[in-house]
């Protein structure tokens, strides 16, 4: 990590300007507070100007407040247009969904009311049941608070830490400008920070803010016995060998934080902003000092953003429960859309399969092996000379062939195709973006020029929406000769990396469309990349075939586009162990769709770690084995019989539980609830989850704990809730609210199903999990102490976007009274197409339920079966035997009733 | 759903027909965990864990572990196991066709597969019966060379310990009248120099005063020292330095004086860059820590000063990160350069970066250098006539360096039984002659010892070397039956687009690009029976394993290297066909393994 490759707050002049700031700075007040176009607006000004000419200088802000269904709270703060700003600040356009506006709750009254002995009353507008927003006058604040008890909830400017640095006319002598290691940044528009303080009530812990390497209950930076601290950055960096535990801003941002307490439930806060921001999160009595006293001070969690630019646009999420939050967030920028089926499944990669022979090789060694996988990518040694959209035709002369023979077998390939272009005239490419003028311009209007893989680049100003409809149409089968459609794309390099740029990116007053530096916006930089190669896919599938696109940078909103990896992490354990808490909070943040390299990208793993990697990635979202170019060949099979044994058992629990990992991907498409989950979001009411991130939840049913050291024998594994849990594996049953002291062996890592809940699986093993389309499925019963469970099964075709129309199965299971009821949840209005799907179940195991019965009913058939004990997975040799009901036969898509005997 | 006739029986090897045709209605699954009704049988549902019950196989069949040669082999055992994992069964289509689409329908291609098989065994099975026979005549040779080499070495042996008793003689002998000439050297010397003090002290009594005389000797004395001293401090700058800075020096004539001064003048120069350097350092890290203030950076984290770099060079930089590319060596190693600046300070950056960049450009050189030494090794040394052709001969496709031959004509064929004696007979003859002491010595008999020695000292040492690359040679493990004799001293090539890529067999592989070789591995033992070769600790990899080659053997009729390859970065193997893998074991393994297929095939037909 080449930590002075990038500047610190300290030498960042706004985040250094913002933090030296006291509390209680702030001397807005709220004036003419009316309402109009259904909003609450008012202007803000300070209280008591120094004297006349500060009065003419600073000009009023205008402030308004929204409110949307749901329990959304939306803050505008921006210059006002009239008075005649050098500049229109910048506003992230594209990010909030269209259908949010629609939303919108129009305010028709405001109530005033005097709060605790304020001199000046405040304005209460309705927010939702239960929930009202305070515009505090004077001093200025923004607050949410319960109805009934007026505890508040989440508020902003408490500490009246706000403050806005208006866009001026460079005065005489003035100096803007800013330097680092070489690279001057001129600042035409000179300071222009924005920052506050915000306040989550009741809280135990926040989360969110991606992406840090760092765990997911996010530590105080700042106060009392915290160490000096950087603020958590969010600054989309292509960082060399990032290190763990580490506040440092890395290749994606999504500005949004969570705060979840054991009394009040979960809030949230997300600041639509895409320029450089730092927040600190305060350790408990920063404030001391300040004289400030804030109502309900039991476990209130502080913390300070600060933005480089743009405006304050700001959105606050009532809850009250972790899923309320994802699903109020979501409703603002999207939720994720269905990924194609095999996106789900294991994807091999390595930089680089060198030619079509390797690929063959490798192809042929997981068939060999027994070891299905998906998706063979290549990255960048298979182009002509790092020009994306081409390939080297020595290595690659038969591009199309090569992906018809995995096709043949129900796989699919992946490029990699970055957004830096080769500045070379005889590049189609780069002469007609050149032609047209699409790139980014530098500070004198130039095209940028930087250097990346292919050496001299420059960059499509993918802000502009032209723009991003010709980057789209380079995908066609046409533009991008040798590609054929179960070929997907991968966007690294995203950030954007600029190996020659400061901090190794594009130079902040470099110009996009619209006049709109790269400072302004940055962060989102990347995702308008995942967005145009996503909507160019699905442009080449003639809107009938999902895309996939992996990328690298990301920001809010992006879970839209497709699925994120934390980047260039390492062989280590630490990167192992940190790869959760990663997941983990991009799940919370919206982007569901995600995973880390399995084995790490740096280094060369230990076996074991490898085989541990692959343990832990069977349950990521995102499944995916990747290797930096200098490492060892990595391949499942490469590590002796018994480690090919291993990772071969853990990508077959993997393609066994895509049933259910495909269910819950329709569940976060639905609702932006994550596959993968923090406990808490489970168990929101057990403290001892909290800043669990050593474990997680796959959906509501599965927990698993990753094993993070060497060697290891046992393991501490906390299992919340009141009802026990079955080893995934042995079906053992554990008692739940407690941790258990596992014996570790070296066959898997400690999973468990949640008792109450039934998980479908499709136990035979295929090359690949198109394969798998009519295979027969076994239903896993875990029962809790009422012997009752239930659970769900989506299925459609896996491709393509019928089931918009509602073609697909969608079952709910229901055991209860010895009793298992499949029924339809899909709607089943006439004339809509259905999902027929000719595959039955074949086994149901039923944990937790007394042996002696023979045989079950089957409704409406009316004939029986055989119950009889069987293994609970038939690989796992070692497996108690658990209750089974041997062949019901019955069709997975219709209703039916079975009953036990 | 289901694919295969509702035959219960289907699937079941005619030798387990009696393992499920029982009298009993349950059937014992094979691994014992359970029993199953005979309903159960081929009922597409797995009771047993390793398949018993499902010898047909399960709906979806997949043929995962298939590989063309043994399709014919699947072909009988279709249906037989529950292989792999328990539900996963072999294909009912041996290409898996039925899979591959979703279709049910599918060809039987499993016989035509299984005569391509049957076809390529069969071809095999001819190219190892030649290679035997070509095998049987490698180790004959292979006996015939050891056996050669050995006498050759004991021979050699002997004549080194005779020789080395002569080259003494011979020695001793010269080294007397070396004695005797510096002798009579000292004696002529101290007389001239008595005649010269005879004459001085006439010159002085006659002359001069006697205080001036003793001036003027003092002097004199004087200017011998500082002279001394001159010489010295030009062959040594640090002592020069040091001895010059004495202010109580200026007593020197001014030649001397103003040689030490140059002297000093440049070794102060070089002091004054030193310091220079350390302060423009200590300015750059001022200025950088002026920068960051807070970065508390120390030593090596400061290290990567990139701001004195064009835009491409950092640019280049940054990415080799990555990939260790060589287009960014230069800017590497420029920045390696400043790194080592700045962590010791006593080096001076001019210097370290000279060094540094000719250590690169003469890298090349150097490499060929050193594989020509390797190559022909030290026998060939010897007779400089005869590296050329060896050269010739090393660039040949097929190599052979035939180092005996060389080594046998320059000394062993080219001196007969005889010539030993002959040397012996000279120098008795020698040592008689001289024996008598003749004072002055004989010029040329002195001169007639001495070459005599330098010849024969000369031929020793050849011989001590020949016998040490012998040894050398007889230290290596040529496999069990030496079947491996013939390569040492040879390489094989095989050019694969712009490299040539040469094995060396006991000595190293290379790969060549034009002029620039790269080392791939040097020779480390053999492996896996004798099956695969190792290279090992070949040139280093940037960010990356030092380079190794397995070379994998195999039978074939000729030498020949094929299929160069590099799997993993920096990792690579090859292939050499070579008779000397030709087994007898291996043949027998095959013929067998094609009498069975044939013996089974029509049956099995018919089940399909």
């Amino acid at each position: 990590w080449k930590k002075d490759e990038f500047r610190n707050c300290n030498q960042t002049p706004f985040c250094k300007r913002a933090r030296a700031r006291k509390p209680g700075s702030c001397s807005l007040i709220a004036r003419d507070v009316t309402i109009s176009d259904g909003d609450l607006v008012a202007k803000l000004l300070p209280k008591n100007p120094a004297n006349e000419e500060d009065r003419d200088e600073i000009k009023p802000l205008i402030l308004s407040l929204s409110v949307y269904q749901d329990g959304i709270l939306r803050l505008k703060i921006d210059e006002d247009p009239s008075l005649g700003p050098p500049k229109k600040r910048f506003e992230v356009p594209d990010v909030i969904v269209p259908e949010f506006s629609s939303k919108k709750l129009w305010l028709h009254r405001l109530s005033t009311e005097t709060i605790n002995g304020d001199a000046v009353p405040s304005s209460v507008v309705y927010l939702s049941n239960g929930y009202e927003a305070v515009l505090r006058h004077d001093p200025f604040e923004v607050y949410v608070r319960e109805k009934g008890s007026g505890h508040r909830v989440i508020s902003l400017n408490s500490h009246g830490l706000f403050d806005f640095e208006q866009l001026k006319s460079k005065g005489e002598g003035e100096d803007w400008e800013e330097r680092f290691r070489g690279h001057t940044d001129r600042r035409p528009y000179g300071p222009q920070s924005i920052s506050f303080d915000v306040s989550f009530y009741s809280a135990d812990f926040v989360y969110g803010i991606p992406e840090h390497a760092t765990s997911l209950s996010l530590k105080p930076t700042r106060g009392p016995g915290v160490e000096d601290s950087e603020p958590y950055r969010l600054f989309n960096l292509d960082v060399f060998e990032y290190i763990h535990d580490s506040p440092f801003g890395l290749y994606g941002s999504i500005p949004f934080m969570i705060s979840h307490g054991k009394s009040l439930g979960t809030t949230g806060f997300f600041w639509l902003n895409a320029a450089e921001m730092q927040i600190d999160v305060m350790g408990a009595g920063w404030d001391a000092e300040s004289g400030i006293s804030l109502p309900s001070e039991k476990s209130r969690i502080d913390t300070f953003w600060m933005s480089e630019a743009g405006i304050v646009d700001a959105f606050f999420f009532v809850g009250p429960g972790p899923k309320d939050v994802v699903r109020q967030y979501t409703s603002v920028t999207g939720l994720p859309p269905m990924p194609q089926l095999f996106a789900t499944a294991y994807h091999q990669c390595r930089w680089n399969y060198r030619d079509e022979e390797d690929v063959d090789h490798v192809d042929s060694k997981f068939d060999e092996h027994d070891i299905p996988y998906d998706v063979l990518w290549l990255d960048i040694e298979h182009t002509d000379g790092k020009r994306y959209f081409t390939w080297d035709k020595m290595l690659f002369p038969h591009p199309e062939e090569m992906q018809r023979k995995l096709a043949a077998k129900g796989r699919h390939m992946v490029t990699i195709v970055d957004p830096h272009i080769k500045r070379d005239e005889s590049y189609h490419v780069h002469k007609e973006a050149t032609q047209k003028g699409y790139y980014v311009k530098d500070a004198n209007g130039n095209d940028f020029d930087g250097w990346c893989w292919p050496g001299s680049s420059s960059y499509p100003d993918i802000l502009n929406p032209e723009i991003r409809s010709w980057w789209a149409d380079r995908f066609s089968f046409e533009n991008y000769v040798g590609t054929t459609p179960s070929l997907y794309i991968w966007n690294d390099m995203n950030e954007p990396s600029v190996f020659n740029g400061p901090e190794l990116t594009m130079p902040r007053d470099s110009l996009h469309y619209g006049g709109v530096e790269n400072r302004e916006l940055h962060n989102a930089y990347g995702y308008y990349f995942h967005m145009a190669t996503a909507d160019g896919l699905v442009k080449r599938g003639e809107g009938k075939d999902r895309p996939f696109v992996l990328s690298r940078a990301f920001f809010a909103g992006s879970q839209r586009y497709g699925a994120v990896w934390t980047g260039d992490n390492s062989a280590e354990w630490d990167h192992l162990r940190v790869s959760v808490p990663m997941i983990l909070t991009l799940g919370l943040t919206g982007m569901s769709f995600s995973g880390a390299d399995v084995g790490g990208f740096f280094g060369n793993p230990e076996p074991e770690l490898l085989v541990r990697w692959y343990q832990l990635g069977a349950f990521y979202p995102f499944f995916r084995g990747h290797a930096h170019q200098d490492t060892k060949r990595r391949e499942p099979w490469l590590f002796g019989e018994r480690n090919t044994e291993l990772i071969r058992d853990a990508i077959h629990i993997r393609y066994m539980l895509l049933p259910y990992f495909y269910t819950l991907f329709r569940e976060a498409s639905t609702s932006g609830v994550p596959v993968v989950r923090p406990l808490w979001m489970e168990f929101p009411y057990e403290e001892a989850t909290f800043s669990n991130d050593e474990a997680f939840m796959v959906g509501n049913s599965i927990l698993v704990q990753g094993i993070y050291t060497e060697k290891a024998k046992h393991a501490s594994v906390y299992l919340p809730g009141r009802q026990s849990w079955y080893d995934l594996r042995t079906g053992t049953s554990y008692k739940g609210g407690m941790t258990h002291k596992l014996r570790i062996s070296e066959d898997s890592v400690p999973a468990f199903q949640r008792s109450g809940t039934i998980i479908p699986r499709k136990d035979r093993f295929r090359r690949s999990s198109t394969q798998m389309v009519n295979d027969p499925y076994t239903l896993v019963i875990a029962l809790n102490s009422s012997r009752a469970a239930e659970g769900e099964l989506y299925v459609d075709d896996g491709k393509s976007f019928d089931f918009e129309h509602g073609t697909y199965i969608h079952r709910r299971f229901v055991f209860s009274d010895g009793k298992l009821t499949s029924v339809n949840m899909a709607p089943t209005s006439p004339g809509k197409s259905r999902f027929s799907l000719e595959a039955v179940v074949e086994r149901i195991i039923l944990l937790g339920h007394p042996h002696g019965h023979k045989s079950a009913l089957i409704e409406p058939t009316n004939h029986k079966v055989d119950v009889e004990l069987g293994p609970l997975g038939l690989q796992w040799g070692g497996s108690s035997a658990v209750v089974t009901i041997r062949k019901p036969g019955v069709q997975i898509a219709d209703d039916w009733t079975i009953k036990i005997l | 759903y289901p694919l295969h006739p509702k035959d219960s029986i289907f699937g079941i090897a005619p030798e387990d027909e009696k393992y499920y045709k029982t009298s009993s209605d349950l059937v014992s699954c094979k691994d014992g965990s359970k029993k199953f009704t005979k309903a159960q049988l081929n009922d597409d549902f797995c009771d047993c864990p390793d398949g018993t019950d499902e010898p047909g196989g399960i709906s979806y069949v997949q043929p995962m572990k298939l590989e063309v040669h043994d399709i014919s082999l699947i072909a009988l055992e279709i249906g037989l196991i529950c292989d792999i994992v328990p539900e996963v069964v072999i294909a009912n289509c041996c290409d898996g066709s039925d899979e591959y689409d979703g279709k049910v329908k599918c060809p039987n291609t499993c016989w035509e597969a299984g005569k391509v098989a049957r076809d390529k065994l069969k071809k095999k099975i001819t190219t190892y019966q030649e290679g035997i026979a070509l095998r049987r005549q490698e180790i004959e040779q292979a006996k015939l060379s050891l056996a050669k080499d050995e006498a050759e070495l004991s021979k050699l042996k002997n004549e080194e310990k005779i020789l080395k008793g002569l080259v003494q003689q011979l020695r001793e002998r010269k080294e007397e009248i070396e004695k005797a000439e510096e002798k009579e050297r000292l004696l002529k010397e101290r007389k001239e120099k008595e005649r010269k003090e005879a004459e001085e002290k006439a010159n002085e009594e006659n002359n001069k005063a006697e205080q001036e005389t003793n001036q003027e000797i003092g002097k004199a004395e004087e200017k011998t020292y500082s002279d001394e001293k001159a010489t010295e401090s030009l062959h040594d700058d640090e002592i020069g330095v040091l001895e010059d800075l004495p202010p109580d020096q200026d007593v020197a004539d001014e030649n001397d004086e103003s040689a030490a001064e140059a002297e000093h003048g440049d070794s102060s120069g070089n002091e004054r860059s030193l310091v220079n350097g350390v302060e423009e350092n200590a300015a750059e890290a001022k200025e950088e820590s002026s920068v960051l203030p807070d970065s508390g950076s120390k030593g090596n984290d400061i290290s990567e000063n990139t701001e004195g770099l064009s835009k491409e060079e950092l640019g280049r930089l940054v990415a080799s990160r990555w990939t260790g590319d060589n287009t960014a060596k230069q800017t590497e190693e420029v920045d390696d350069a400043k790194d080592r600046d700045h962590a010791e300070h006593e080096e001076m950056p001019g210097g370290t970066h000279d060094e540094e960049y000719d250590g690169y450009a003469s890298e090349t050189d150097n490499e060929n250098e050193r594989y020509d030494h390797d190559n022909d090794d030290v026998e060939d040394e010897i007779d400089d006539d005869f590296r050329e052709d060896d050269h010739d001969d090393s660039s040949s496709s097929y190599i052979s360096d035939s180092e005996n031959e060389l080594d046998l004509s320059d000394i062993t064929t080219a001196s007969n039984p005889s010539w030993l004696e002959k040397i012996q007979k000279t120098v008795q003859n020698i040592l008689r002659a001289v024996n008598l002491f003749q004072t002055p010595v004989n010029q040329s008999e002195s001169a007639h010892v001495r070459k005599e020695y330098d010849e024969s000292s000369e031929k020793l040492s050849k011989i001590q070397s020949r016998i040490s690359s012998l040894s050398q040679k007889l230290k290596y493990d040529f496999g069990p039956e030496k079947e491996f004799y013939s390569f040492y001293g040879r390489c094989f090539e095989s050019k694969q687009n712009k490299y040539v890529y040469k094995v060396c067999p006991f000595k190293h592989a290379s790969q060549e690009e034009g002029h620039s070789t790269t080392r791939l591995g040097r020779w480390d033992k053999f492996e896996d029976s004798y099956k695969v070769m190792i290279f090992s600790n070949g040139d280093k990899c940037w960010n990356g394993p030092d380079r190794s080659m397995k070379v994998k053997l195999r039978c074939g009729l000729k030498n020949e290297v094929a299929d160069i390859d590099e799997p993993s970065r920096c990792e690579y193997v090859a292939l050499l066909s070579t008779p000397a893998l030709c087994r007898e074991e291996k043949l027998k393994e095959l013929e067998q393994k094609v009498e069975s297929m044939n013996k089974e095939q029509p049956q099995s037909r018919d089940e399909l």
